[in-house]
């Protein structure tokens, strides 16, 4: 009589393990630009993503040079990763009629994070290796690696000589919503934690600088048009390849990021706040925009770019001993862009047990 | 016979669907499958991210437009909206980013201005 009862209890406590080990879905591919690959736990060794193929928990998403990929997860919240990234999603928590909370790693790479509901209690985060962001309703982009060191050194809001990890630098910057957002979205707000220290930000561009690890955030300073260009091309490395955004008459405005992004930079910083000519217009061919005040990057800094005399440039970017070559393409085969044909039907889910 | 059950089996799966959709809740990863598939495209993407602004759901337009430049950068009009609300979540700095990589005299006066609208004027 004994036996039959323990037997019974094995066989449910193992349905039940089998049942926990199925993947939980958190959302799918929903955009896929260049080399993007997926990992799971159960089949750690990184295969093509594919586009609308389920993300589950705990799969790893990386990207190599020129590349994105878009995560768009059930609650709408969009995780968007640019060239030579990692991302996992660790915990993820939806509940339709309630609430959502997650947390996730990016352990290398440029990121951006849009809420896609308002989370005003804090209880989402993103982990940097060396920093973690409390998320509350917002959008919040991030550069970790040899890239936030390349940028921060050119901040004015981070000092000279700042020592750094390149493989940990975290740059984590508040894009918004503002409180002059409108359709009634809550204004965003990040905690950002490294070392023991908690830096808070609710201004978009306000930015903050973790060098290493066990150091306290650098910040809250507003990170320069130049600077979140930079970080834009890294995010976005399709729009980095747009053409047209080079100036006319050549030469780049500012030093381009440490990643190998693409051919042409970004034009950011030919746009010109305020009117410093007093109605004339730029000798460059630049747009004012009245009644916005002049940028000011940082106190006390240097003017890179925006608000610069025209004709007067930042100066050219030092070789940067902390960069890194890009790392060799994965697989050979993939080709470097254009890899997933948006028009194409949709393709079959993939081939992992217990996905759709 | 055969042809008479037939039938009745039709008029059931029609009849019964009707009622099953109005009860069952939509299916978040079929609904995220679409928005993905919308926006692989200029014109769809344009017109899911005009939806979503309809209703509010600014994020989720800024989303679907970021989708379309993906595929599709060289798209003055997706990154003119895109342009036009990151302004709206008062994101100035952003904006000007993407208005300057933007040529006003392609895009159009019209255009520009509707799209300028949230940021103050941009003098082309």
């Amino acid at each position: 009589m004994f036996k039959p009862v323990i037997s019974l209890g094995l066989l449910l406590s193992g349905g039940v393990a089998l049942a926990a080990d199925a993947p939980q879905v958190v959302g799918i591919n929903s955009a896929i630009l260049g080399d993007a690959r997926i990992s799971s736990p159960t089949a750690p060794q990184p295969r093509p993503a594919v586009l609308r193929a389920r993300i589950a928990l705990a799969d790893g998403v990386q990207t190599g040079a020129r590349s994105q990929l878009q995560v768009l997860l059930l609650d709408k919240s969009v995780f968007t990763v640019g060239a030579n990234a990692r991302l996992t999603i660790d915990r993820y928590v939806y509940d339709p009629n309630g609430g959502r909370s997650f947390s996730a790693t990016v352990a290398q790479g440029a990121f951006r994070f849009m809420s896609g509901r308002a989370d005003r209690r804090g209880t989402s985060s993103i982990n940097t290796p060396i920093a973690a962001i409390g998320v509350r309703g917002t959008i919040v982009e991030g550069v970790i690696g040899p890239d936030a060191v390349a940028i921060a050194r050119s901040e004015p809001g981070v000092p000279r000589n700042t020592p750094a990890d390149p493989a940990t630098a975290s740059l984590i910057i508040l894009r918004g919503p503002g409180a002059g957002t409108q359709a009634g979205l809550v204004p965003g707000a990040i905690d950002v934690t490294g070392g023991n220290h908690t830096v808070s930000l609710d201004q978009p561009l306000q930015a903050v600088y973790v060098p290493a690890p066990g150091a306290a955030p650098i910040g809250p300073f507003t990170i320069s048009l130049p600077g979140l260009a930079r970080v834009h091309a890294l995010i976005f490395p399709s729009l980095a390849s747009r053409p047209g955004l080079v100036r006319s008459g050549g030469g780049t405005p500012y030093p381009l990021p440490a990643s190998d992004y693409g051919h042409r930079p970004p034009r950011g910083v030919g746009v010109l706040l305020g009117d410093p000519t007093g109605g004339q217009g730029p000798a460059d061919g630049g747009r004012y925009i009245p009644g916005v005040p002049t940028y000011d990057p940082g106190a006390g800094g240097p003017q890179q770019g925006y608000g610069a005399p025209a004709g007067q440039q930042a100066p050219a970017q030092q070789p940067d001993p902390a960069r890194k070559p890009p790392p060799p393409p994965q697989n050979p085969s993939v080709p470097p862009s254009g890899q997933q044909d948006p028009a194409a039907p949709p393709p079959p889910p993939p081939q992992v047990p217990g996905k759709p | 016979m055969g042809v008479r059950i037939l039938g009745v089996s039709l008029l059931a799966a029609l009849a019964l669907p009707v009622g099953a959709q109005a009860a069952a809740p939509p299916d978040p990863l079929a609904e995220l499958d679409a928005m993905s598939r919308a926006s692989a495209t200029i014109a769809p993407g344009m017109a899911l991210a005009r939806g979503q602004i309809a209703n509010g759901e600014l994020l989720g337009a800024l989303a679907t437009l970021e989708r379309v430049l993906t595929y599709h950068p060289e798209s003055d009009e997706a990154l003119l909206l895109h342009a036009s609300l990151t302004c709206r979540v008062d994101d100035r700095g952003g904006a000007l980013i993407e208005f300057e990589a933007l040529d006003p005299d392609r895009v159009g006066d019209a255009r520009w201005r509707e799209a300028t609208a949230s940021c103050h004027t941009v003098r082309r």
